[in-house]
């Protein structure tokens, strides 16, 4: 059973005058225990669709779905209230800039500690608040942090950055979540500690059977760690299939683009060639071409791309396009 | 052929405040040495406090160096003269939308470096701005835009025009690709290969992300805790690093290379 199965979600916010379709009629699907890459340059939607699964959005934006379903459950029809039992006992998030998240008025333990889930503590009141601080301690030993004792005492400003993220992650494993989302967790991070942070979210999925929702910018970074991916492009479903299908076989021309243009995948390229790009930049918000949104600046585009694509599935590979590469190859 | 930009035996270390007798000094970078000719890339990779930015701060002129000296063509360059090394080198930044000013328009941000640093009337400065502006890939009207009126890549643009303006020899960046969205950043790489054809410009290319260090430059150094561990052409040591530091760093990164 898929754990989550979101159809055609469309994401709007409205203004005064008009209305802005930031995210339009997109799909995601999480089977268990899947490590799946969501990925999108900058206003591609991609935060905003993963804030619509938390369910923080606030009342400006609208978000409609043929489909939202969580584990059978439909999302959208449950109230706001129990929306939240439901997700945050399942689903828990972290986010980028992770020295920024934390508290930094209050040691790590006592974050740790808040974050603890009461309901797994056992005993007499008297006991809890010992149970609370061995749970902290258990869930830093979970995030490979050894030196707990020192750790708990620390402030976030004492920490390195790989080390807040370990502890954010440690937060969003006290409620032992299904899925994991990671909104770009190794931005500005050093290579070395991003290549930790995804190892350790690569053994929670190995060991505990984690689902991971893993959002990135960069789709050279998350290749190596997942099993599927997505990538969206100005709020549009651009193309998804599984990490192999995406990176040798790419059917639509923006992925095709973004493989092109990374000199990390293109090893044979000579040194100091010209890179494949595609010409002019991501379009505003307030100013989104019609139909498909990469029009203006795909090489393929003919006139029929006026009209946004229907979603195609050639054996779980899905793509949107209407002159997608498929016959290339 | 004579080096463009020599650099011989450059240090810097800061003296921490400290009573008169236990006065203590952190080393930032243990002197250092290499030269850049015109049309090549050097890269300058490291972690965090390796002392990458310290070098180009150094290099910039925005600190005084301990120990050590800057040629350019051959000519000592003096540490407290900033008019005499702005114009030959300059910098652009990791984050351009801090570094420009957003109460000035971009002819006037243009302008800045122009009216101190030459002798061009208002025409001639007019000219050369539009002309830089259209080296950079953005058109003339926009002289007149604010800086929150464009997009990131455009910034970077941006912060590449003030850069080229003065006509420079070398031109430093710091992380300036980093921020970027991946096809702005292939469109950025171009555009600065491109200049370095037309201008003979010399790169300092500082940078943890080794796809663009290999495809981008013909030399590289890598710096660890101040020190330099390796100096050599790029192809040599990202096929055969000898250094432990060097081989940790690629394999950090490789698994990617590998995975076509």
């Amino acid at each position: 059973m898929n754990l989550l199965d979101i159809r055609n979600l469309s994401i709007e916010l409205h203004s005064s005058h008009n209305s802005i379709l930031a995210v339009d009629r997109v799909s995601l699907s999480m089977k268990e225990g899947e490590v799946r890459g969501l990925v999108g340059e900058s206003g591609s939607g991609k935060s905003l669709l993963a804030q619509a699964i938390i369910g923080v959005l606030d009342d400006r934006w609208h978000v409609h779905a043929d489909r939202f379903h969580w584990r059978g459950r439909d999302l959208l029809r449950l109230t706001p209230e129990e929306r939240k039992v439901v997700i945050s006992q399942d689903v828990a998030m972290i986010f980028q800039e992770p020295m920024a998240c934390l508290d930094p008025t209050a040691s790590i333990g006592e974050q740790l500690e808040e974050a603890v889930n009461s309901e797994q503590l056992s005993g007499y009141f008297w006991q809890k608040s010992q149970q609370r601080k061995i749970a902290a301690t258990k869930l830093l030993h979970k995030v490979g942090i050894k030196n707990h004792e020192l750790c708990i005492r620390s402030y976030p400003h004492q920490l390195t950055e790989a080390l807040c993220q370990r502890v954010m992650i440690a937060m969003a494993l006290a409620k032992k979540p299904l899925l994991l989302i990671a909104d770009e967790p190794t931005a500005a991070m050093e290579n070395s500690n991003q290549g930790q942070i995804f190892r350790l979210l690569a053994s929670l999925n190995q060991l505990k059977n984690m689902s991971i929702l893993l959002i990135s910018h960069d789709l050279e970074n998350v290749t190596h760690w997942t099993d599927t991916i997505t990538v969206m492009y100005s709020g549009q479903f651009v193309e998804a299939g599984t990490t192999k299908q995406i990176f040798t076989k790419p059917y639509h021309p923006y992925t095709r683009a973004l493989l092109d243009s990374s000199p990390k995948a293109n090893i044979e390229l000579p040194a100091k060639s010209r890179l494949m790009t595609l010409p002019g930049s991501i379009p505003i918000l307030q100013h989104l071409p019609i139909g498909c949104r990469l029009g203006p600046r795909c090489p393929r585009a003919q006139q029929e791309c006026v009209q946004a694509p229907k979603v195609k599935n050639f054996h779980g590979h899905q793509v949107s396009c209407h002159f997608s590469l498929r016959d290339n190859y | 052929m004579a080096a463009l930009l020599q650099v011989i035996e450059l240090s810097k270390s800061y003296k921490l405040s400290g009573h008169w007798f236990n006065q203590k000094t952190v080393t930032a970078l243990d002197p250092l040495s290499f030269e850049i000719q015109a049309y090549k890339t050097l890269a300058i990779i490291g972690e965090t406090g390796s002392g990458k930015s310290t070098l180009a701060k150094l290099l910039v002129g925005a600190e005084i160096p301990s120990t050590g000296k800057v040629r350019l063509n051959g000519q000592t360059l003096n540490a407290e003269n900033f008019k005499q090394r702005c114009q030959h080198i300059r910098m652009i930044f990791q984050d351009s939308g801090t570094t420009l000013n957003p109460s000035l328009t971009i002819r006037q941000l243009l302008d800045e470096p122009l009216k101190l640093n030459t002798t061009l009337n208002e025409a001639q400065r007019t000219q050369l701005i539009q002309d830089t502006l259209q080296k950079v890939g953005l058109l003339v009207d926009h002289m007149n835009f604010y800086p929150h009126m464009f997009s990131g890549g455009q910034k970077q643009r941006i912060s590449l025009a003030r850069a080229i303006i003065l006509k420079p020899q070398v031109i430093i960046l710091d992380e300036a690709l980093a921020s970027l969205d991946p096809s702005l950043r292939s469109q950025m790489i171009n555009l600065l290969l491109d200049l370095q054809q037309q201008m003979g410009l010399a790169f300092i290319l500082i940078s943890h992300n080794l796809g663009i260090v290999r495809h981008f430059s013909d030399d590289m150094m890598v710096l660890a805790d101040g020190k330099v561990v390796e100096y050599g052409k790029t192809a040599d040591i990202l096929n055969q690093p000898k250094h432990k530091f060097t081989q940790k760093l690629i394999m950090s990164q490789h698994f990617q290379l590998l995975h076509k």
